[in-house]
């Protein structure tokens, strides 16, 4: 028994660094498998107000876009994100960012997002499509408490102050950057 | 016909994957591919058991599913054995073998009903010595727990055991036939 496991021990430690090599591009190979089928369903899915594809040849950085919730002050307006997927995906959360500047209480002015399922609340279950759709739903339902932007937080309460406020920084900063 | 198909497309689409063929429902939820080394989790979860140990990894004080969230660990999760699948153990090298599957044995509730196979030890003939050992190993016998099952050290043990009480007891017989 102890034998057997001694055994085992210095065959790992012999081969360590030949394993980490293999694992990296084991796991590469089953994000890349993964990456591809949400590629899939997500083209499949049909989803309105959301979307996403790869960003060029790379596969592990997506470029996302999302319309403002109908309803909100948000809507008729289009936001691009940028998703990072790391090599430990899904198991470890992808880092989500604005890439158009975003106004908004829980985005900050290099459009970090502070969302609790991007972060602690993260589940391996969780893909790109519930990504968008969470950000998206967050547009309209911010979470005041934990604020990043606190201009934005203290004008939410004002919403057509926000939105006239909202409005021409989009003008400024999304229309005039888009052409 | 249509109906069937129209179901499965329908549960496909309630289906987090979303993919329509039938046998998405034996998909990983993490890779999203057919379930290898299935394990299944006590809230009815499927996984390969590589994905899901890895999952367990990142949060060793909270282990969570990474569907429901409700409290899962190693210990109960369940091996799913298909027909031919037993038999491939692929070589892994930092991931533990699946949990093992735990199997009790039904309990007997009757001694006598088992047949032959309690009885080894009991040779009672009605000659004051030997009533006495046969009362006694009887009562031993029916209060033990189930048989260990064959090839075990415990079933060589008893074996052996029973051997040299039935040699005890031959020669016993001798003895009183030739005294």
């Amino acid at each position: 028994m102890s034998g057997s496991e001694q055994q085992v021990a210095t065959n790992s430690s012999s081969g360590k660094k030949n394993d980490s090599v293999q694992t990296v591009t084991k796991d590469k190979h089953s994000v890349s498998k993964r990456l591809q089928q949400e590629l899939m369903s997500l083209m499949m899915s049909g989803e309105k107000g959301v979307s996403a594809f790869p960003d060029g040849d790379n596969l592990f950085k997506w470029i996302g876009t999302i319309q403002g919730p109908i309803g909100t002050v948000y809507e008729g307006l289009e936001y691009r994100l940028i998703l990072d997927f790391p090599n430990g995906y899904p198991i470890v959360a992808p880092k989500v960012k604005f890439e158009s500047s975003c106004f908004h209480p829980n985005v900050d002015e290099n459009g970090n997002i502070c969302l609790d399922i991007l972060r602690e609340k993260w589940s391996a279950t969780y893909d790109v499509l519930s990504i968008l759709l969470s950000v998206q739903s967050l547009l309209g339902d911010p979470n005041i408490a934990s604020a990043l932007n606190h201009h934005a937080a203290d004008l939410w309460k004002n919403q057509s102050l926000f939105k006239k406020y909202l409005l021409d920084k989009y003008d400024k900063e999304v229309r005039n950057k888009k052409f | 016909m249509v109906l069937t198909e129209e179901d499965s497309s329908k549960s496909g689409k309630n289906n987090e994957n979303s993919s329509d063929n039938a046998s998405s429902q034996y998909e990983c939820n993490i890779c999203l591919e057919t379930a290898k080394d299935a394990v299944i989790s006590m809230c009815g979860h499927l996984f390969c058991w590589p994905c899901l140990h890895k999952w367990l990894e990142t949060k060793p004080l909270n282990q969570t599913c990474p569907v429901c969230k409700s409290a899962i660990n190693k210990d109960k999760v369940i091996p799913l054995y298909g027909r031919n699948s037993s038999n491939k153990t692929d070589p892994r090298d930092k991931i533990p073998p699946r949990p093992q599957g735990q199997r009790t044995e039904a309990p007997r509730n009757n001694f006598f009903a088992s047949g032959l196979d309690g009885l080894h030890v009991s040779f009672g003939i009605g000659a004051f010595p030997f009533s006495f050992f046969a009362s006694t190993f009887n009562f031993t016998t029916d209060n033990r727990m189930p048989a260990p099952p064959p090839g075990s050290p415990q079933y060589a043990e008893e074996q052996f055991l029973s051997r040299i009480f039935l040699i005890i007891a031959i020669i016993f017989i001798i003895w009183i036939l030739l005294a």
